[in-house]
């Protein structure tokens, strides 16, 4: 029974939808904006967002990872933000807005890199951090 | 032994001039015949063109407040549904169901468009998302018993040098992305008529007017006015919004997002 139970949960899991293309009002709270600074430890640049973590370090030495979504790859390519345009091991700082569950994830909607210059990588659908 | 090539050759000669593109006193482009020719790719009215150069601004465009007609009695809660921390409600686009067309007109995405003397076919870049509309006589019915969708039927016709795009059979969705502070959203019914009106006021630009005439809420039609700008270097990109998933109907875990850096 227990088993029938199991396969029964796994395969409405299954059928139930996931998220890829992310819905700034559904996923992140206006009301929680963040600035993360670190140490950018991934890059994907991927349809249908793209995500880029940074690594936080704090007092006792213990890292963090920042999981921050962007926009399309399209969307930043019309604008003239080519791919390279975050690298691992840049020091950036990511203004941003918290996911609503808490977790360190976050809209990420512009980043500061470490000699001044900045670039928006949210999606027009996002609020933009000032 | 000459003549087939020869007939062969004229009537090549003849079909090229026949594309070719008549000349028009405001550089407005024109098809064979006659027509304006609205081919070619171009930022919809989800962009705001500020700054020299053009920034080409994307901006997500919502239907304004102040252009819609009187909400019925009783209509307000069709209109507006709030925040319900259910992402079929908040922003279905989150789990990659269509946008619909009322969201996708003023898309912040590149959308072509490929016009011929009997349809107009437009790619929208956005969802990646098309339209086959026929052209024909004006006013003329839709096909009966449509069965609602979310792009709906269009139909297009000419009003002198105006292009006329006209659907109905649309699936109650949202109207816009629209989302006030709580996260709500705003709704069409299955009832809506949308008429769209294109005119070129210049060689690249063209007022983009959207009626929206939805019984089951509004009082009357109301009319939002728009433009959009042929972008002749842009070309559509692609956008796979099924690529990547995480976040089962969007409810993201901290696992679910943190998986991907740490692969």
């Amino acid at each position: 029974m227990k088993l029938v139970a199991g396969t029964a949960a796994c395969a409405l899991l299954a059928a139930l939808p996931a998220a890829a293309h992310h819905s700034f009002a559904t996923e992140y709270d206006r009301t929680k904006p963040v600035s993360i600074t670190g140490t950018v430890s991934k890059v994907e640049w991927r349809n249908p967002h793209i995500w880029f973590y940074v690594d936080v370090k704090d007092e006792d030495g213990r890292v963090a990872t920042w999981g921050f979504s962007g926009a399309p790859p399209a969307f930043l390519q019309r604008q003239g933000i080519p791919k390279d345009v975050l690298t691992v091991g840049d020091i950036v700082r990511v203004d941003g807005f918290r996911a609503r569950d808490g977790s360190t994830n976050a809209s990420g909607g512009k980043v500061t890199f470490a000699d001044g210059r900045s670039v928006f990588t949210a999606s027009a659908e996002d609020v933009r951090p000032n | 032994m000459h003549r087939l090539p020869l007939a062969a050759a004229v009537l090549l000669a003849a079909c090229s001039t026949a594309r070719a593109p008549a000349a028009d006193p405001q550089g407005i482009p024109r098809a064979a015949d006659g027509k304006p020719d609205f081919t070619g790719t171009w930022a919809g009215p989800g962009f705001v063109h500020t700054g020299n150069p053009d920034t080409d601004k994307p901006q997500v465009r919502l239907y304004t407040d102040a252009n819609m007609a009187p909400i019925k009695p009783d209509a307000r809660q069709l209109l507006y549904r709030p925040y319900a921390k259910n992402v079929l409600i908040d922003d279905p686009t989150a789990v990659c169901l269509p946008n619909g067309l009322t969201r996708q007109i003023p898309s912040p995405y590149a959308q072509q468009w490929i016009q011929t003397p009997t349809q107009l076919v437009i790619l929208y870049e956005y969802m990646h998302f098309f339209r086959v509309i026929p052209f024909g006589a004006p006013n003329r019915p839709h096909a009966p018993d449509l069965e609602p969708t979310y792009m709906g039927d269009s139909i297009a016709w000419w009003e002198d040098d105006t292009l006329v795009l006209d659907t109905v059979g649309l699936k109650a969705w949202m109207l816009d992305a629209y989302h006030p502070d709580d996260g709500g959203s705003r709704w069409h019914s299955d009832r809506m008529h949308v008429v769209e009106r294109l005119r070129f006021t210049d060689a690249a630009n063209a007022a983009y007017e959207v009626t929206i005439d939805d019984p089951a809420i509004f009082e009357r039609p109301w009319v939002e006015r728009w433009a959009m700008q042929r972008k002749d270097g842009w070309t559509i990109l692609e956008f796979i919004c099924e690529d990547n998933n995480r976040c089962v109907m969007g409810n993201c875990t901290p696992a679910d997002v943190q998986q991907s850096a740490s692969r």
